[in-house]
């Protein structure tokens, strides 16, 4: 079996409510697929079928991954544990030695930025920042060759979710590991994947699906808020996260949410919307107001956008 | 050994840290002088004569037999409750099933008065060892079965998702995520069990048996000897009250340093 991840017509129900219904999904060695949706659109339930958790009901799912790694949306580190041990708990499973594991997990401390004194003390000593990059060192020190996540950036402050996004595509490119990951944050998507797939709720399907050229190291801040722009001015994506579809845009589509538009890449779709706002996103200090210049619901969650560039410079 | 040598550093500082109580005891002792002045030495003799007895029955001999005799039966019950409680409200605890099966046949068993089952066991055993052990048996295994199913049912659900993704075999399941929290719950029960026990045997033997602490207890009452029953009361609390504090209490400081950990770090 090839090393990638393959999801076929896969259905999900709790009960008789239906949580997902006809996902395909494919991930291969070393690629990133982002899961982007609004809350409750089964995007947990999805990670949890490929992770196991679950047990699949209907459709297929292929994991050709020999060694995967789970970080959740909690950094879920055992309390009576050291921080070291805690980093070393997924070796030991494997029954790698003692000192090995020992060293092993200190070099991905280390590789994560956590020093001797957090090594030793136990988890509730640490700050919120420094249990994340414990459960990333946790994970990452398996050597996984497929990583899970499910928001684990989203409780983290801006400047530290800056770091462990290098910190993860460093990794990822040394190893070439293939990561799924979970995020509501439109922006961490386009900033960290390959292909994202916008789901929406009710039941859980994916409803676009985007693929994105540049190699994430490559990306530049400018790049990434001109992705994100380009996204919200897509109307499955406003429909999947209710957000009113901007006027401008507005002709381009139906938005009933339902169509998947594949393959679609920013230049592409950049030269396709019209060269003016395009342009002016990607000089604009506030690219978010060029992508809703008029649409109020719209502009108050991209309103994010400039006050993150603020911070991630 | 790191456990021994923790507890051994730490008894000072345990130690100095037990001033209050000893002031909180002369205080006891000081009352106790008080009644006995007020309603004369044969309702209540004062201390210094208790103790006075005590060590009289210690220096003659007469008080470690009888101390061993009930020590090994409490021990035995108590060990005996300990495991079977232990495992048992584990097991019961992972299933939810067994769990709210057990519940109502422990409520039974809590209820029921010791001195019933001493009754039963007076029956079945005779004035045998058995009477008095299966009596602290009976006795301190519900609560040691209650303790072991709330430890196992109160696991987080998130650390038990996050043991299955990493694949932690059912060694390291029992051993880094199911014993460390559940000896949390499980310990104090324990020391519950331990005070049960000793209340208990105390009481078997008054009634069952020939020999141990009871049995003396009930010599000295047809004796009415207040004094010697008094002092016998008064070895079996320092006794309880020894292996409580200096054991069983800087055990349990050790086990749980991550949690004091985790009080000065929220302090910090």
């Amino acid at each position: 079996m090839t090393r990638a991840l393959a999801i076929r017509g896969l259905d999900h129900a709790y009960a008789l409510r239906s949580v997902l219904e006809g996902i395909d999904l494919d991930l291969p060695a070393g690629r990133t697929v982002a899961l982007v949706g609004p809350s409750g659109c089964g995007k947990t339930t999805l990670l949890h079928l490929c992770a196991g958790l679950l047990t699949v009901q209907n459709g297929t799912l292929a994991n050709g991954f020999l060694r995967p790694a789970v970080m959740f949306q909690q950094p879920r580190l055992l309390p009576w544990k050291t921080t070291r041990d805690n980093i070393a708990l997924g070796l030991k499973a494997l029954g790698v030695p003692a000192g090995e594991r020992r060293a092993r997990a200190e070099a991905m401390a280390r590789s994560v930025g956590l020093d001797e004194l957090a090594l030793g003390q136990f988890p509730n000593a640490l700050s919120g920042g420094m249990q994340s990059r414990a459960a990333l060192a946790r994970a990452l020190a398996l050597g996984p060759d497929l990583l899970l996540m499910d928001e684990p950036f989203s409780a983290l402050d801006i400047g530290l979710k800056a770091q462990l996004h290098r910190l993860l595509l460093d990794h990822q490119a040394e190893h070439g590991l293939a990561v799924l990951m979970i995020t509501h944050d439109l922006m961490e998507a386009v900033r960290l994947a390959d292909t994202i797939l916008v789901m929406a709720a009710d039941p859980g399907r994916i409803v676009f699906r985007a693929e994105l050229p540049v190699p994430a190291r490559r990306r530049s801040e400018a790049e990434v808020y001109r992705s994100t722009a380009e996204l919200l001015r897509q109307p499955a994506v406003c429909a999947s996260f209710g957000l009113d579809l901007p006027a401008e845009a507005g002709n381009n589509g139906n938005g009933d949410g339902a169509a998947v538009v594949p393959l679609f890449s920013p230049e592409s779709a950049c030269a396709a919307s019209g060269a003016p706002s395009c342009v002016s996103s990607a000089a604009a200090p506030s690219p978010a107001s060029a992508a809703c210049p008029s649409g109020p619901a719209c502009a108050t969650d991209a309103g994010k956008a400039p006050r993150k560039k603020g911070f991630s410079c | 050994m790191t456990l021994l040598r923790a507890w051994l550093a730490g008894i000072p500082a345990y130690l100095w840290s037990g001033w209050g109580a000893v002031a909180s005891l002369c205080l006891l002792l000081a009352a106790w002088e008080g009644a006995s002045a007020v309603y004369g030495a044969l309702v209540l003799p004062d201390p210094g004569t208790v103790f006075a007895t005590l060590a009289g029955l210690v220096d003659s001999g007469a008080a470690w037999p009888e101390l061993a005799v009930t020590a090994r039966r409490a021990a035995t019950g108590l060990l005996l409750a300990i495991a079977a409680g232990s495992t048992l409200g584990m097991l019961a605890g992972i299933s939810l099933t067994a769990s709210m099966m057990s519940r109502p046949l422990v409520t039974v068993l809590l209820g029921t008065p010791p001195i019933a089952w001493l009754v039963l066991a007076m029956l079945w055993f005779g004035a045998s060892d058995g009477t008095p052990v299966f009596t602290v048996f009976i006795a301190c295994f519900p609560v040691i079965f209650v303790g072991a199913l709330q430890g196992t049912r109160t696991l987080d659900g998130q650390l038990k998702e996050m043991a299955t993704v990493f694949r932690l075999p059912v060694r390291m399941k029992l051993f880094d995520l199911y014993l460390p929290h559940v000896v949390s719950y499980l310990f104090p029960a324990w020391i519950t069990a331990l005070g049960t026990s000793w209340k208990v045997v105390v009481m078997a033997e008054l009634l069952s048996s020939a020999d141990g602490v009871g049995a003396a207890l009930a010599v000295s009452r047809s004796h009415l000897d207040t004094a010697a029953t008094l002092a016998w009361i008064a070895a079996v609390v320092v006794t309880l009250l020894a292996v409580e504090y200096l054991l069983l209490e800087p055990v349990k400081r050790e086990l749980e340093g991550w949690r004091r950990q985790e009080r000065e770090g929220s302090a910090a």
